[in-house]
């Protein structure tokens, strides 16, 4: 009996784990404000990264604007619908889904609620209520391609990606054309860190599969890993040698060990799309971010800039007005 | 090509990838030999990691986060024990409730104290636990390379001999064996079969949170958001992969290791594609388990909670 008692109680300790979110929800349903809502993916907003990226642009949003801002960090992928609907139940009038793999359950949810404004990130969500955010992250790992490549003193480079998916693929193929853009023969050596999204969580595999990049030659790595690249920067310290991070402006967290980084400025496109929803401008459709509107770069700060010499920026900085020109083809793995 | 993959940095490797879940499996051993299922293993390492490096970030010293990673361990461990000891409740529902507790209060705690939601600060490498370095450098350079490892490493070799010693030659492990096989016997022989349970199942969290702190601060130098990424499963397939023996438990986490060192080494050397090189460790279980393991036979009273006639 006491064992059926204990049960049941892990039971519902369970559930209230899932549903105390949704109160809260409810109480603000009826405040005049704009209600933004936005839902993480995997990685969390703590991962440094691409969602704190697109949270740090919300943040600045909720400091300018008068909207109440509720996030949600799924922790598993089955907790995105719901949450999802949550916010859309109550009717939140900006509801933006981070990373491709929201793109299907977003496309269902937004055409059940015709009358609220979605955003969705890094896919597309063929429905008028949607605004879909692309990124041309080619381009930016083009330009950190070039400037490993500058860098490298061994003639090899390496390439960590998290999830072994086609985006991801688009960072890897940017990287590697931008690499043999300034050295033809540069040897690139690339890893995934695993084929479930749990990839995008596992720093230690990260360090390791550094660790072995570097044993095999490597001098810089550029990691598009989530928290798992935390661990290529780990490696990166060991070993005295390069990273370049990736999404947000990461020189910080390894001062002196990370090269630059190839930056997605999810933030600045997350808060320019809610400025739009409060000043009642929003537009759906395909929105595309690249070198040409500040949307992907490489990041120079204080952490970084007596680590790239100025003839090499110089040549970045050329190499992305053609670019932009259209002298310079960039391949876009998802193309097809 | 062979030789890119096939060479002395596999071994370290290996080593490297092994130690968390030696130290898990370990854990497990000493839960499961007294009879209780610890599906938890999961949960007491993320337990473990996220109080090494929190208590590391505030305290600046590595010793201390993983003696406090002990601790929380250990505090864990208490759960699981007052719950299938105690009121015994199921064994696996129990730890499954801890494995999924595991997932939120770090992303609690890490929000009062660092004002995140499943991380802690990067430390420096300074404060995260020291490469010891076993042979001379000039002498041995391979043995060297090999053996520059973090000091949890060692420990985790250590204590497999350390297990296997108190487990078959102790009288608390023949106790321990005991009351997994025949808890009534052991009670009719004066035996406390609570007591014994207990000191097994703490003794457990304390391992596997020793496994994660190695991840936290050895490998690396932060916890992030259920950085176990399924460890604990796998060190508890390897414990019965080893057939709840030490030395067994060793050989399949080293295989683990192995095979995971492996297919990093295998990505983008060798020209296969990528999702069946990532399937190579979990293929290699299956064939061993299928092909040489056959039948794995765990303690008679495994799961059973017990009743005092």
């Amino acid at each position: 009996m006491r064992a059926k008692l204990f049960s049941a109680l892990a039971f519902l300790l369970l559930a209230l784990h899932c549903g105390c979110a949704t109160r809260d929800l409810a109480a603000e349903a009826s405040d005049k404000k704009a209600k933004v809502g936005i839902v993480f993916d995997i990685g969390g907003k703590d991962d440094r990264s691409f969602n704190a990226a697109a949270n740090s642009g919300m943040l600045l949003a909720k400091k300018d604007f008068p909207i109440i801002l509720r996030d949600v960090e799924p922790g598993d992928p089955t907790s995105i619908e719901p949450a999802l609907r949550a916010f859309s139940q109550y009717g939140y009038n900006l509801i933006t889904g981070v990373g491709f793999a929201q793109g299907p359950i977003l496309t269902e949810v937004a055409k059940d609620y015709p009358q609220l404004h979605y955003v969705l990130i890094d896919s597309v969500a063929e429905s008028p209520n949607v605004a879909s955010l692309l990124f041309k992250e080619h381009q930016g790992s083009f330009l950190v391609g070039m400037i490993a490549a500058y860098t490298s003193k061994t003639g090899v480079l390496g390439f960590i990606g998290g999830m072994d998916i086609p985006l991801i693929h688009k960072f890897a193929t940017g990287y590697e054309e931008g690499a043999r853009y300034v050295n033809p023969n540069i040897k690139i050596l690339q890893n995934y860190v695993g084929i479930t999204d749990a990839a995008w969580n596992n720093p230690g595999k990260g360090r390791e599969l550094a660790n072995a990049q570097y044993e095999q030659g490597a001098d810089v790595i550029f990691q598009a890993a989530g928290n798992s690249g935390l661990g290529v920067f780990d490696a990166a310290e060991a070993y005295k040698k390069f990273a370049i991070g990736v999404d947000a402006n990461q020189n910080w967290v390894k001062p002196g060990f990370i090269l630059t980084s190839m930056l997605k400025r999810i933030d600045n496109a997350v808060y320019s799309i809610v400025k739009d929803e409060v000043e009642g401008k929003f537009q759906g459709g395909v929105h595309i971010y690249g070198l040409e509107n500040d949307g992907v770069g490489y990041a120079l700060d204080e952490y970084n800039k007596h680590l790239i010499p100025q003839h090499v920026i110089e040549k970045v900085e050329q190499a992305k007005q053609d670019i932009i020109a259209g002298k310079i083809k960039v391949t876009d793995a998802m193309a097809k | 090509m062979f030789r890119n993959v096939f060479n002395y940095t596999l071994i370290a490797s290996t080593i490297r990838l092994a130690t968390p879940l030696i130290l898990a499996a370990l854990g497990g051993l000493f839960s499961e030999r007294s009879g209780v299922i610890n599906i938890a293993l999961e949960g007491m390492m993320l337990a473990g990691a996220f109080t090494a490096a929190t208590v590391t970030a505030f305290s600046h010293n590595p010793w201390l986060g993983v003696l406090a990673a002990v601790f929380a361990g250990v505090l864990t461990a208490a759960l699981h024990a007052v719950a299938t000891i105690n009121y015994r409740a199921d064994q696996v529902v129990s730890g499954t409730a801890i494995n999924i507790l595991f997932l939120g209060v770090p992303a609690l705690l890490s929000g009062a104290l660092f004002d995140s939601t499943g991380a802690t600060p990067q430390l420096p490498r300074e404060q995260t636990l020291p490469d010891i370095a076993l042979f001379d450098a000039q002498s041995s350079p391979v043995l060297a390379s090999i053996f520059n490892q973090k000091p949890l490493v060692y420990l985790a070799f250590v204590l497999v001999a350390a297990t296997f010693y108190v487990l078959y030659r102790t009288r608390f492990g023949l106790r321990l064996r005991a009351v997994g096989e025949n808890p009534e016997a052991a009670d009719t022989a004066g035996v406390s079969v609570i007591k014994i349970r207990y000191a097994g199942v703490l003794i457990s969290g304390a391992l596997a949170a020793l496994g994660g702190a190695y991840l936290s601060i050895g490998q690396n130098s932060l916890f992030t958001r259920n950085m176990t990424a399924g460890r604990g499963y796998i060190a508890l397939a390897a414990l019965i992969f080893g057939k709840w023996d030490p030395v067994g438990a060793l050989l399949a986490c080293l295989l683990f290791g192995f095979a995971d060192a492996v297919a990093i080494r295998m990505q983008g050397t060798v020209n296969i594609p990528n999702q069946f090189i990532q399937m190579i460790p979990y293929l290699l279980t299956i064939v061993v388990l299928a092909g040489l393991i056959r039948r794995a036979t765990p303690p008679k009273a495994l799961g059973v909670a017990y009743v005092k006639e």
